[in-house]
């Protein structure tokens, strides 16, 4: 049952946005020029694809995460459980432990990440010779 | 103590009840009524704060005079606009990479509106205002908010902009950076309830805390757990991208992020989608951390709305006051910071239930 009404406002939130773009097209007027269609560059001609190198920073948190997403999943199941089962009576070191030490090796993942810099934002060469430039100076 | 509202007939049944209508055809007809009526209603909120409230909010921040020459406090204004914003021309960028450019704006207010089908807004009159209840609520609506990134990211790329590409490059560092904050966090209050359905958890705030000088103070998580509640107001700040957590706009860097050739209806659909988001943000923290609907007097649907606003005044607030990070700062305070607070504050709670427990 919930999943129908879960599937109901999906529909809605869909025909919504539809509801108005096709408004809009009754609405709005069409002038097409090639000088309209540039794409923004400050104003100047671009100059190349505007898909451009990037960054390598955000391929290694995307990395990162892929890891710390998975124990966030993974960490779901056992706090739902772990409440009840320490009212059952299970143990504290049976019902706690697993987790801390379930933490404690992605703790020492974060930090091996941490100190090989994957969680630093890479410079590139250049800004950070501009940069020590500019504190000599 | 757990249950108080379990079993309560939701709002699609209700309609059904109401009309008559029973079996498959209730539920169906139900449910779409129910869905309309709830999407409506967040329409009309973000309609009352893009085009006025916000502008309203900044003026009196920055000690101006805003919009005021049509209707009672100028009001009419969202008409007006929203007229004026879908008779734009739409322009396509040349490069444009036609179906996920298309599709992004799409995307945006879907995902947020499909997150409210599981938030509990209380009750109005004889209705429950709940779309669906399942029992991995507060998982699901984490789920539906985080499409959000992937609208940002196609339409970034789509857009064949350098501008465009960074903001959407962007949302998604911040959005993987703040997640597992957002989420472990979320998973402290669970330490606590024991169910993701959010009418459990709801019902688990509505005992009381503490009587002082014969006042009731509820068993609010936002009271019981107050680190927890900071440490995911930040991060809920940085998902839905809003002041000082607003790189992938950043309109003083990268002109307008990952809208930057978006015009017309597009534009419109990502300014609602945004909109949208804060308010599924502050429904998000109204919920598992304020005590859902709960308050006194008023009807409950009125105090999820009191709420849901607060948030928005307080997203306006930190707008109006708070510098923008930079990009590194930002990977270093998620990464480095709230990651390692909301571990230690998972691990705390554990500890603390067990030793009472």
């Amino acid at each position: 049952m919930s999943w129908l009404a879960i599937g109901a406002l999906a529909l809605v939130g869909i025909a919504i946005p539809l509801a108005m773009i096709v408004v809009s097209a009754l609405l709005r007027p069409a002038v097409p020029e090639s000088g309209k269609k540039t794409t923004y560059e400050s104003g100047e001609i671009p100059t190349g694809s505007g898909r451009v190198q990037l960054n390598i920073q955000y391929y290694m948190v995307a990395l990162l995460f892929v890891v710390f997403d998975i124990e966030t999943v993974m960490v779901f199941p056992w706090a739902v459980m772990y409440r009840s089962a320490l009212e059952a009576g299970v143990p504290l070191s049976q019902a706690l432990l697993p987790l801390l030490a379930f933490i404690g090796i992605l703790v020492v993942g974060l930090v091996w990440a941490w100190r090989v810099g994957a969680v630093q934002w890479t410079r590139s060469i250049r800004a950070a010779t501009q940069k020590t430039e500019r504190q000599n100076t | 103590m757990a249950g108080v509202l379990q079993g309560e007939v939701l709002l699609p049944e209700q309609i059904a009840d109401l009309l008559g209508l029973e079996g498959a055809l209730g539920a169906a007809v139900g449910a779409l009524i129910g869905a309309f009526v709830v999407g409506n209603v967040m329409l009309a909120f973000t309609g009352v704060a893009g085009p006025w409230a916000k502008r309203k909010i900044t003026a009196a921040f920055t000690d101006r005079i805003a919009v005021n020459r049509i209707g009672p406090f100028g009001l009419f204004i969202i008409i007006a606009d929203s007229v004026r914003l879908l008779s734009k021309e739409l322009i396509i960028p040349d490069g444009a990479d036609r179906p996920s450019y298309d599709l992004a704006p799409l995307i945006l207010p879907a995902s947020a509106m499909l997150g409210f089908a599981v938030i509990p807004m209380g009750s109005l009159g004889p209705f429950n205002i709940q779309l669906a209840d399942p029992e991995a609520g507060l998982a699901l609506v984490f789920a539906f908010a985080s499409i959000a990134s992937i609208s940002l990211v196609m339409g970034g790329y789509a857009s064949n902009n350098k501008y465009s590409l960074m903001g959407g490059l962007r949302a998604v560092a911040q959005n993987i950076a703040y997640e597992i904050p957002l989420i472990v966090t979320a998973m402290s209050v669970v330490v606590f309830t024991g169910s993701l359905q959010l009418s459990t958890i709801v019902a688990e705030q509505s005992t009381t805390l503490v009587s002082i000088a014969g006042v009731s103070i509820p068993a609010w998580f936002a009271f019981v757990n107050p680190f927890a509640f900071v440490l995911f107001l930040v991060a809920n700040m940085a998902e839905i991208g809003r002041n000082p957590f607003d790189i992938p706009e950043a309109p003083t860097e990268i002109v307008a992020g990952y809208q930057t050739e978006y015009s017309s209806v597009y534009f419109v659909l990502f300014y609602l989608g945004e909109f949208l988001h804060v308010f599924l943000g502050g429904a998000i923290m109204a919920t598992i951390f304020l005590g859902g609907p709960a308050g006194p007097v008023l009807p409950g649907f009125v105090w999820f709305v009191i709420k849901i606003w607060a948030f928005f005044l307080f997203t306006q607030w930190a707008r109006s006051a708070l510098p923008r990070v930079r990009i590194d700062q930002l990977i270093e305070i998620g990464w480095k910071g709230m990651l390692v607070l909301s571990f230690a504050n998972l691990v705390l709670t554990a500890i603390i239930v067990g030793v009472i427990a």
